[in-house]
């Protein structure tokens, strides 16, 4: 666990040394405490520069993370399907909220508001980056 | 005679108007045969008669909308304990396949130990979405990872039995604080 926390931060400062400025920066990031065996993960990303393009993410809270849309079927049932990547355009946002894009934490350790998890977000472009995601109360997760 | 009609409506006014979907005319509750968490069979008309009603239908993988229309009645239900008391909240859980009675009683006993839990067969499932007239849940995906469509609104009866609003995913908590004491006085009156 820890050498891999310490590569992704190594990551980070890399990435930071390697462009000029901060690419692409992560706010409210957050997770909805968890209920069943799966929890999502909600932020704001926000390019500073270029386009750029979420990837994967991987938290050593959870077997496994992937990015879903939510789907809204003509017959007005809703439902996820996985993406293989999430664009962020250049000087603009992308937003992860409920009912919209978010991050899917397969068998995800039992969560309770107020803690912390730190996830690896996997950009196309920047790279390796760390971002704590706070736990809110599922009702709250719509920020 | 002007005076009281004018007091009554005066009256009608103040109990503020339902902010969900309004669901008019109101439709009779559909009548469906499920197992709850404990086993045994759960009559929906006759367990939930005369009772303020919350019924949905999804799936213990779901960390996207699920949840948060839980999280949303239960923390609401904590503001008006008294509504709350004589209120059935009824899950259904429509992924058989992967969620279990006892999976199903500890997911929902995060949001309130009273909500109700139920699941079937898929037969069973099928004919309960249709008897309360919204989409049949499918599958998506292969193999283990599959996803489940399903309905994303909460659909709400009054005492009087009929589905008076619905609440799509979206829904605030402000407009659950709202609605809920107008639904719970639905008696048969309107």
């Amino acid at each position: 666990m820890k050498p891999a926390l310490l590569v992704a931060l190594l990551l980070v400062s890399m990435t930071g040394c390697g462009n000029d400025g901060e690419a692409v920066t992560v706010t409210d990031a957050r997770i909805g405490e968890t209920a069943g065996p799966n929890a999502a993960i909600y932020l704001t990303a926000a390019s500073g520069g270029g386009p750029d393009r979420l990837l994967g993410a991987s938290t050593d809270a959870a077997a496994s993370a992937e990015l879903h849309e939510t789907v809204h079927n003509a017959d007005g049932t809703m439902g996820m399907r996985p993406l293989q990547g999430l664009e962020l355009p250049a000087g603009g946002e992308l937003v992860l909220e409920p009912g919209g894009h978010h991050i899917m934490l397969v068998d995800v350790t039992a969560l309770e508001a107020g803690d912390t998890v730190e996830v690896v977000l996997v950009w196309e472009m920047a790279g390796e980056m760390m971002v704590e995601a706070t736990v809110v109360k599922a009702a709250d997760a719509a920020g | 005679m002007a005076l009281i009609v004018l007091a009554g409506c005066g009256r009608d006014i103040s109990s503020g108007e339902l902010q969900g979907v309004v669901v008019d005319p109101p439709q009779e509750k559909g009548s469906f045969v499920l197992t709850n968490t404990d086993g045994e069979q759960y009559d929906f008309v006759a367990e939930t008669e005369g009772k303020l009603t919350l019924l949905y239908f999804g799936y213990l993988n779901c960390p996207d909308i699920c949840p948060v229309h839980l999280a949303q009645i239960a923390e609401v239900f904590d503001q008006v304990p008294e509504i709350a008391r004589d209120a059935e909240v009824v899950f259904v859980s429509v992924d058989p396949g992967r969620d279990s009675l006892s999976e199903i009683r500890d997911f929902l006993d995060r949001f309130d130990t009273r909500f109700v839990g139920l699941t079937g067969t898929d037969d069973e499932l099928v004919a309960a979405q249709k008897a309360v007239e919204v989409p049949v849940a499918t599958l998506a995906g292969e193999g283990d990872d599959y996803t489940v469509d399903h309905a994303g609104w909460v659909i709400a009866y009054g005492p009087d039995g009929r589905n008076h609003a619905i609440y799509p995913f979206g829904v605030r908590q402000s407009q659950w604080s709202n609605d809920l004491p107008i639904l719970a006085a639905m008696d048969g009156g309107g």
